[in-house]
């Protein structure tokens, strides 16, 4: 790495010295090659061809790449290395008013207290602030183009302070994103700026490099959706997802605070509509992040001092700004009322299993479910790898939270997806069975074969399953050989089978990690193929691009860098 | 609807053409799936039209319209330019609070921050001024105090040494005492009994977390900063590591230190031995290259959260000197370190640096604007600004004397009665030495479910070309004063606005007159509410301006030709919005 500046200015002053002939030679060494590795020396800065590349060109990707986190509410952007982004930006209304149009800046506009109380329906409320849906068919993408436009403007002209275009560009985006969605972020920067390539990097993976593990559980609580992703050896293994996340948490507290308005002001507009929200937006999101907060597992044998502790901040008032009038009064709200829409969104209290729907389980449930659909080997790896990432994730007593109801539903069923009244019943008719079988050696229950038979399996796997953590380090011989290989490396072994969360510096600082170590990611787009065919020059066969034979030169995808692949976006 | 009424956009025809989508050859201006609820879906023949009239309603009118100050206009492809198709290059740094300008290559270093001694104040964003803390003298202890909401460094227990440089040395105080300052105030916030869990921070529940315990309890609690530091140099360090052994062929050339390799090293021990028998069995390693490991220590940047840290906060939330106004808001946290969540977790925030800069037409790559270097002069050696090539259209209600018998109409633009005819007197003045024919055009009504009638009484005029500023001035001296008519007072109140007729003419500008009846409010019970601005009457007006004017870019013409072939029949076509005013709901009052 530190000879790499300084072999560059060898061979800048050398090229300046003797232009002509080195250029010549450049020209020469590089025709033969270049049906092999066109355009290789582009980027690869530390590979010997990087200083055979003109200077110019290779002057300009020295720039340190900028990275920008993309996310559906909020921009963070920054170079390369620095450990915090340099900005972070919403896509508020605020942001896509007219030019010149100064209306955010008129002093308590903001928390209008001269605008009509205005109802509006729950499911509108946050559109304005959001930048996309994953639905995309009310969604006007040339909207969108629009607001990435001025977004991005804004950010170089403003924080970055750097010419747009010259640097590479790094983005980090959720590694679901509609393609329409992402083919229109792309021609908007392709087509508005001059940047030589972008490259895709993914949120989880990215997340798990900045808590400096290769496996784990990227939990993330955003803001549309909570994603659950199992990361092993970098790669996404399984992701689910649920849609209680940040969205339906600022509508729980929104509905809250309506109520508290409307209480306050009972004479006027009873409106009781259910599903309508009168209170600002900025206001309710203001409350989320400040005093949102979550209780203790409400474990019902034992009542540990904790939760005595709680006890006594449950009766504590809090004064907030009264919904109803923002600037001149406080009202006092219980504390604990902030912990209530926080446990009914996130961990759908009230609500029986049963009654959930696929897409809305509640997260420890997500997270339990996503551990149950990796491989046991992955699975204990990952479960003692678990990161929290997203807004919700900042919510104090969240984290602990989830944690705990994994742990304890983990202890409820162990590892077996099966559940009901029935096979209760079936258990414990096998418990009752093995225990006659103990009793009489080799009897089998002839009466009902086909339940011993279907649900046997099941049930040794479980048996199993809680045995092997406790015997899995005796007796499994590959572990201890692979230990024993291990020893003089003196690498104690990983930690699993445990739940445990690894804290994230988050996914740009991941990102910004991974680029300063110069790895590229395995998607990397090209201006010129990008504006020949967009995201339909992307190759799909993934096999033949990716790993196999080309890993072996080191450089990306070795020869063939005239096709592209979108990756894990394909 | 932002500026007092009323007003005037220009819509910068960049709009109408979208971003080339090369997988989508071509894709309409607005998709044809946004017809929300507040929009009926427009009849399928208007989208058929070939030139769509401008909806200043549309969500993404708002990303083209722009004041004319805004824009710029590009002589060679003699079109109005706005932001969106101008390409940007940063001439200068500088600080816009103390005016010195930073070299290039301290920009990055600085965090394109003041290295001086600029501040905003943490919590209201004011400056900060440098002050002592004993009245009149300029000796230590000095801290930095906003002047308008009385913040002081001493309320987070920051005072300075030197009234210079104040930077670093705030940058040294808080990367030394970040963990110290967090720790006693932990330690004296005895209040809470829970406040000692948060240092037993770093407590694993594994066997082998008393291994290095010592190294652990010094180390605990790594900031942001330096977990990032740890974690990078753990990363080199096993990307060296793993990549060291010579006989690995992977090793040497393109070895893992090169770019690219991380992925590669990643899944390297899945497929590495398959691998080997492809590529020739001589070259296979005697041993599996060492894979990377993950961080398993504090020091290489593993973070283990304990259990209970959240307790304290919680504590802290709830207790009574905290409050309301205890709690950064989301504004204040922007800037900030992700872990702050109290004001008194806010540190002073340097000044964001500003650039200067020049900007070229996107599509021709001419300078349209090139500030001077220094950050104290304003001057500007080239500025192409679209005021001196197009018209400047100002808008003003005629008000007419009060007829006897009649109610005066009112002349509040913030509340036009609906269905009550107002007359606008729009003055279009020219800066160009050529004179200028303007044709102008309107939907009868404007796009709005407030559908207002529109009618321009003469849309096809003249306007005279600009000339020297003292020509007018003479002029004037023996010309009855314009300015009478142009105040739109007129005395009495002969003027009657005429169909085909300009209202009023000068020099270099022209008046015609606007005739609005501002539509009603959908009373039908069913139709969703207005949504924000609805009722804000805006006029889209198709402009064309046409003129001759000297062909000064073809300098390859014949000098010989006659007079008449020097001159270029020039033509510029754009949409202007007009904000006339809000209409009020008199079916609501």
């Amino acid at each position: 790495m530190a000879s790499t500046p300084s072999g560059h200015e060898n061979k800048r002053s050398f090229t300046s010295s003797s232009n002509l002939q080195s250029s010549l030679r450049y020209g020469q060494s590089a025709r033969p090659s270049s049906p092999h590795t066109p355009q290789q020396h582009i980027r690869s800065t530390c590979s010997s061809f990087a200083t055979s590349s003109p200077p110019g060109a290779s002057y300009r990707s020295e720039e340190d790449a900028i990275i920008f986190e993309l996310g559906t509410r909020w921009i963070r952007a920054g170079f390369e290395g620095n450990n915090t982004p340099i900005c972070v930006t919403g896509f508020g209304p605020e942001e896509s008013r007219r030019v010149g149009d100064y209306r955010g800046w008129i002093s308590g506009s903001s928390y209008a207290e001269t605008s009509p109380v205005k109802l509006s329906r729950v499911a509108d409320w946050a559109s304005a602030y959001e930048l996309w849906r994953m639905d995309l068919r009310d969604v006007d993408l040339g909207l969108i183009e629009d607001k990435i436009e001025r977004v991005f403007r804004d950010i170089y002209n403003k924080y970055l302070l750097a010419d747009a275009g010259t640097s590479r560009l790094v983005l980090v985006v959720p590694s679901v994103i509609p393609h329409p969605l992402l083919s229109s972020v792309l021609s908007t920067l392709f087509s508005r700026w001059r940047f030589p390539s972008i490259t895709l990097l993914p949120t989880a993976t990215m997340s798990a490099a900045a808590a400096g593990v290769r496996s784990a559980l990227v939990v993330d609580l955003g803001w549309a959706e909570t994603t659950a992703t199992g990361i092993y050896e970098y790669r996404e293994v399984a992701t689910r997802r649920s849609t209680r996340a940040m969205k339906t948490l600022l509508q729980e507290m929104g509905k809250f605070l309506t109520k508290l308005a409307s209480e306050e002001s009972q004479s006027t507009t009873s409106a009781n509509h259910e599903d309508e929200i009168s209170v600002n937006f900025e206001y309710c999101e203001e409350v989320v992040s400040r005093l949102a907060w979550c209780r203790h597992r409400q474990s019902t044998t034992e009542s540990n001092e904790p939760t005595d502790q709680y006890s006594s901040l449950l009766q504590k008032n809090v004064s907030i700004p009264s919904p109803s009038k923002l600037n001149s009064t406080y009202i006092d709200v219980h504390f604990s009322n902030f912990a209530e829409p926080v446990e009914k969104v996130l961990f759908g209290e009230g609500i029986r299993e049963h009654d959930l729907d696929d897409e809305e389980k509640p997260i420890p449930l997500l997270i339990y479910n996503t551990l149950l659909s990796l491989p046991p080997d992955a699975r204990g790896v990952c479960m003692s790898r678990i990161i929290f990432i997203g807004g919700g994730s900042k919510i104090p007593g969240v984290r602990r939270r989830i944690l705990q109801e994994v742990d304890s539903m983990i202890k409820e069923h162990g590892w077996s997806p099966v559940r009901g009244k029935v096979i209760e019943r079936q258990r414990q008719r096998l418990e009752n069975l093995t225990l006659s079988k103990q009793r009489n050696l080799s009897g089998e229950d002839p009466a009902n074969p086909l339940a011993s038979q279907a649900s046997q399996p099941t049930d040794q796997a479980e048996q199993k399953q809680e045995e092997e953590e406790q015997e899995q380090e005796a007796i499994d011989f590959v572990e201890q050989k692979l230990r024993r290989a291990n020893k003089d490396k003196s690498h104690p072994p990983q930690i699993r089978g445990i739940v445990r969360e690894v804290e994230s510096l988050g996914a740009w600082a991941g990102a910004s990690l991974v680029t300063s170590l110069k790895v590229r990611g395995m998607v990397e787009i090209d201006r010129e193929k990008f504006l020949q065919h967009g995201l339909a020059g992307a190759s799909r066969d993934l096999e033949s691009h990716g790993h196999i034979p080309d890993r072996r030169s080191g450089l990306r995808s070795g020869g063939d860098r005239s096709s592209w692949t979108l990756g894990g976006w394909g | 609807m932002s500026r007092p009424f009323p007003y005037t956009y220009i819509s910068c025809p960049c709009a109408d053409t979208p971003v080339p989508d090369p997988s989508r050859k071509q894709r309409p201006r607005e998709s044809p799936q946004k017809t929300s609820s507040e929009q009926p879906a427009p009849p399928p023949e208007e989208e058929e039209e070939e030139e769509k009239t401008f909806d200043p309603r549309s969500p993404r009118s708002n990303f083209s319209l722009y004041p004319i100050e805004q824009l710029l206009y590009c002589e060679d492809c003699h079109q109005i330019k706005c932001p969106r198709c101008i390409t940007e290059e940063i001439v200068s740094w500088y600080c816009p609070n103390c005016l010195f300008e930073t070299p290039s290559s301290m920009v990055r270093s600085e965090g394109n921050r003041c290295s001086r001694n600029c501040f905003n104040c943490p919590v209201c964003t004011a400056p900060l001024a440098v002050t002592a803390l004993e009245n009149g003298t300029e000796q230590a202890p000095l801290v930095l105090a906003c002047a308008y909401c009385m913040w002081t460094t001493l309320d987070i227990g920051i005072t300075f040494d030197k009234p210079t440089n104040i930077r670093a040395q705030l940058s040294k105080m808080t990367e030394s005492s970040s963990r110290q300052r967090k720790a006693s105030r932990t330690l004296g916030d005895l209040k809470s009994p829970l406040s000692t869990y948060s240092s037993i921070d770093e407590h694993i529940p594994t066997s082998e977390g008393n291994k290095d315990g010592s190294s652990r309890a010094e180390e605990q609690a790594l900031d942001p900063k330096a977990r990032f530091a740890a974690l990078k140099s753990f990363y080199r360090n096993q990307i060296a590591e793993t990549s060291s052994s010579p006989a690995d062929p992977l090793g040497t050339e393109f070895g893992f230190s090169s770019p690219g390799a991380l992925n590669r090293i990643m899944s390297l021990y899945t497929s590495s031995s398959r691998l080997a028998g492809l590529y020739g069995g001589n070259k296979k390693p005697k041993s599996k290259p060492p894979v990377m490991r993950e961080a398993l220590t504090t020091k290489e940047g593993l973070k283990i959260p304990s259990a209970n840290a959240d307790d304290s906060v919680i504590e802290r939330m709830a207790s009574d000197d905290c409050g309301w106004d205890g709690h950064a808001s989301i504004e204040q946290r922007a800037f900030q370190s992700p872990d702050a969540r109290f004001v008194e977790d806010l540190l002073p925030l340097p000044v964001l640096l500003r650039t200067k800069r020049s900007k070229r037409c996107k599509s021709c790559k001419h300078i349209l604007v090139k500030p001077e270097f220094k950050p104290q002069s304003t001057r500007f050696r080239i500025r192409l600004i679209a005021l001196s090539y197009i018209p400047l259209m100002t808008l003003r209600p005629l008000t007419q004397a009060p007829q006897p018998g009649l109610p005066s109409p009112s002349s509040n633009l913030d509340a036009l009665p609906p269905l009550r005819p107002i007359q606008l007197l729009l003055t279009l003045k020219n800066h160009m030495f050529d004179p200028v024919r303007v044709s102008l055009a309107t939907p009868s009504t404007t796009p709005s479910r407030v559908a207002s009638k529109v009618t321009i009484l003469c849309p096809e005029f003249d306007i005279g070309a600009n000339s020297d500023a003292w020509e007018e001035a003479l002029q004037n001296a023996s010309a009855t004063d314009p300015r009478s008519s142009r105040s739109g007072m007129l005395g009495p109140a002969e003027k009657v606005a005429e169909a085909g007729k300009v209202w009023d003419k000068g020099r270099n500008w022209t008046t015609v007159v606007l005739e609005v009846v501002p539509g009603t409010f959908p009373s039908a019970k069913d139709e969703p509410p207005l949504q924000a601005d609805e009722d804000v009457l805006e006029i889209p007006v198709f402009v064309r301006m046409e003129w001759d004017s000297e062909n000064q870019m073809d300098s390859s013409t014949p000098v010989g030709k006659g007079q008449g072939s020097d001159l270029v029949k020039r033509e510029l076509a754009y949409w202007i919005v007009l904000g006339v005013g809000r209409i009020v709901d008199d079916f609501r009052m």
